[in-house]
């Protein structure tokens, strides 16, 4: 066991420290708007930053996960934004490089890392909510591929998206995890139409997709007809791989922000206020050890360990218990921190983070069975 | 990156934990706890199989430490191997059994009495007393806090134990008068082996805590596998599945912490940095916070999941119950670890650091 980086890690971490500090602008924003964030893809493509993880025939890196891991740890700390393409890098990209066509490949791999197409991912519907399974966006046979009729829901950056990877029904199975199959929807194509869902913070990242009979070729399918499910779950785990140190690196970075803000507003000798952040502290730590743990487990076996299915559970709860500390801590003291609209959003914000990227309560049952061996619930 | 244990470790782990739980079955436990004693005959077999080993990091103590957290082993091995062994190995020694380590640094005196040193004054909770060969003791020579090991049937040595939550490990208050001395180390060298000593306890406690935990978690597994209520297993009702869920979360989250400690006291003995650092102090106060309240947490987890059985005197839970909460107000006694994280985080003159590069 390690505490620290390989030299190739350090050489690594060092450079794109050196680069962060050159490329981001001074005083780095409270939030980014979306030029902003294409912008800031775009540099980081130039600079190699897109596609750590991916193969080098695709027009990545082809790092092992630890780099990526280096990368997410380093961008929290400088307060980078994440890649305006996050779905299509982290997600849509390493399913399609597994289970693709290669004309596929070619159309999209690269114009995903450059962000060129940024894509968008649609599973959830208003009547599945956590059971994916239930899915009923209909696609029928039509003489130039398939026609969807449905509505999907919770659709992170659908309003800026190009495409959509999207889950239908496309047979009337026996079982209700066959007869689904993957879709690459083109977002422009008629009968496509997107509304935004404005979230009690205000912000309105997650959306609507509406389909109105609309036609997609026979070659927007990915993998196979009827495969959908084992697809749907390619995606998935590619979220929960490097995905944690990604989260945790951000709430280590909000504590720091958060120490800032105690001792901005003269709260540093509250003793209520010591120990829960003290706790948030011993929190970070054990949820970054445990990512590391995860992380090594990944590359030794290419799958992460069962320790990594309690990284998004215990995330959020503490992401929660942070945003609602600094609001707080600012309560009644309007105008001594400059960060308290940030913090009023991130409160709101973040009750989202124990619904999205599944419920805690999925969370806690996926624990229960799979690595606890208890028997299903009812 | 590399963080998880390796395949020689890992096999270490299974090993010990294989002899035992062979070799300690809960009924077994029980009896050594209802007379309060240990399995004395034990060690040569430790030593045979390598506990005691000079070249086992402390990664892997404290996977033989959770071992013995998980089965409850009723051995001396943690007062042996904590605060007591770094004294004898840097003064070129092995102890000669099981050994404690009692701080009498403000409480007792050594005094040069001719040929042999002679030691005076009292050491409070000297812990597994009564199963130690000898003490390591902490006494000042005139100079400055020396180590000096005293053997438990000196004449100038009397015990005196104390009853506790947990008759498997129980505490002493040794009184010393005239006690014959033998001189470990002095200055800089006592210093730093009690240092060292304080940090292994720690580091190992807080392993011992996971694999109690482990343990109380892997019995109500079982038992919410089996128990069945309004004909179903009792683990299949969600009340019942998140709440072993959440044990698990804490247990692994302590894991962590404990791992990351054990390394990062490893490494600074390595370095021969034996004063604080911060990020061995902060990995010891974060694994000190954690680790026992996890074993806590899923231990009275366990009890609830139980049910009437789980709070009965003759279901053997209750004992690992019982080391959890010592190991929880060992930790609480020593000292304050949330106090040491917010006083190095709110520091005005440290910005957070959120890595330890």
């Amino acid at each position: 066991m390690r505490l620290v980086d390989t030299d190739d890690e350090a050489a690594f971490r060092a450079t794109l420290r050196q680069w962060l500090r050159d490329n981001l602008p001074a005083g780095v924003p409270h939030s980014w708007d979306t030029e902003q964030r294409r912008a800031w893809s775009r540099r980081l493509h130039t600079a190699g930053y897109a596609g750590i993880t991916w193969p080098r025939e695709h027009g990545g890196r082809g790092l092992s996960p630890s780099y990526q891991a280096v990368y997410a740890e380093e961008s929290a700390l400088a307060g980078a934004p994440d890649h305006v393409n996050v779905i299509g890098i982290g997600m849509v990209g390493p399913t399609l490089i597994r289970l693709g066509s290669p004309e596929q490949q070619q159309a999209f791999l690269p114009r995903i890392l450059s962000g060129e197409v940024i894509f968008s991912q649609g599973f959830s519907e208003p009547d599945a909510g956590s059971d994916l399974a239930s899915v009923r966006t209909l696609a029928r046979r039509h003489p130039d591929g398939w026609v969807l009729d449905g509505e999907k829901v919770w659709s992170s950056y659908a309003h800026l998206a190009d495409y959509c990877l999207l889950l239908a029904r496309t047979d009337e199975a026996p079982t209700r995890h066959r007869g689904l199959t993957c879709f690459l929807l083109d977002m422009r194509a008629p009968g496509v139409q997107v509304r935004p869902l404005r979230q009690m913070s205000g912000d309105t990242d997650f959306n609507q997709i509406l389909l109105d009979s609309v036609v997609v070729p026979a070659d927007a399918v990915l993998g196979e007809v009827g495969a959908g499910w084992r697809v749907a779950m390619t995606t998935l785990a590619h979220e929960r791989g490097t995905f944690g140190i990604t989260l945790t690196s951000r709430l280590a970075a909000e504590l720091g922000r958060l120490v800032e803000t105690v001792r901005a507003v003269g709260a540093s000798d509250c003793p209520i206020v010591r120990r829960e952040i003290a706790q948030l502290h011993i929190e970070v730590q054990a949820l970054r050890y445990t990512g590391y743990r995860a992380l090594t487990a990944l590359e030794r076996t290419g799958t992460p360990g069962p320790e990594s299915s309690v990284l998004k559970l215990r995330w959020s709860l503490a992401n929660q218990r942070l945003a609602t500390l600094a609001v707080r801590v600012l309560d009644g003291r309007p105008g001594t921190d400059d960060w308290y609209g940030y913090w009023r959003r991130q409160l709101l914000r973040s009750r989202t983070n124990t619904i999205e990227g599944g419920t805690s309560e999925i969370l806690r049952g996926i624990v229960a069975e799979r690595v606890l061996g208890l028997p299903r619930s009812h | 990156m590399n963080f998880a244990s390796t395949a020689v470790q890992d096999e270490l782990a299974e090993a010990a934990l294989h002899y035992l739980t062979d070799r300690y079955p809960p009924a077994r436990v029980a009896e050594f706890a209802e007379h309060g004693a240990h399995d004395v005959d034990a060690w040569p077999e430790l030593v045979r199989q390598g506990w005691l080993d000079g070249d086992l990091g402390l990664v892997e103590l404290a996977l033989l430490a959770q071992a013995n957290g998980t089965a409850l082993h009723p051995v001396a091995w943690w007062s042996t191997m904590g605060a007591a062994l770094p004294a004898y190995r840097a003064a070129g020694l092995e102890p000669p059994g099981t050994v404690s380590y009692g701080d009498g640094s403000s409480s007792c005196r050594a005094r040069h009495d001719g040929a042999t040193w002679r030691l005076d004054g009292h050491l409070r909770q000297v812990v597994d007393a009564g199963y130690a060969v000898e003490l390591v003791v902490a006494a000042t020579d005139g100079y400055g806090p020396a180590l000096f090991t005293v053997r438990t049937d000196d004449p100038g040595v009397t015990l005196s134990a104390h009853d506790g939550l947990d008759p498997l490990r129980r505490s002493a208050t040794v009184q010393l008068a005239g006690a014959t001395g033998r001189l470990l180390l002095t200055g800089p060298a006592a210093d730093a082996a009690r240092v060292a000593g304080q940090r292994r306890a720690v580091v190992l406690a807080c392993a011992e805590a996971v694999g109690v935990g482990q343990r109380a978690l892997a019995m109500a597994i079982e038992h919410a596998q089996a128990r069945v209520q309004f004909d179903r297993p009792i683990g299949s009702f969600q009340a019942v599945a998140h709440r072993l869920a959440d044990s698990y979360a804490d247990l692994e989250l302590a894991r962590s912490l404990v791992y990351r400690a054990a390394v990062a006291v490893a490494d600074a003995e390595a370095d021969g940095a034996s004063g604080p650092t911060e990020s061995v102090d902060d990995a010891l106060a974060c694994a000190e916070v954690s680790c026992p309240a996890a074993a806590v947490a899923a231990c009275e987890s366990a009890v609830q999941v139980f049910g009437g059985i789980g709070v009965t005197w003759e279901f053997p839970l209750h004992w690992w119950y019982r080391r959890a909460l010592w190991l929880q107000s060992f930790h609480r006694a020593r000292t304050d670890a949330l106090a040491t994280v917010a006083d190095a985080l709110l520091a005005d003159s440290v910005t957070h650091r959120t890595t330890d590069r």
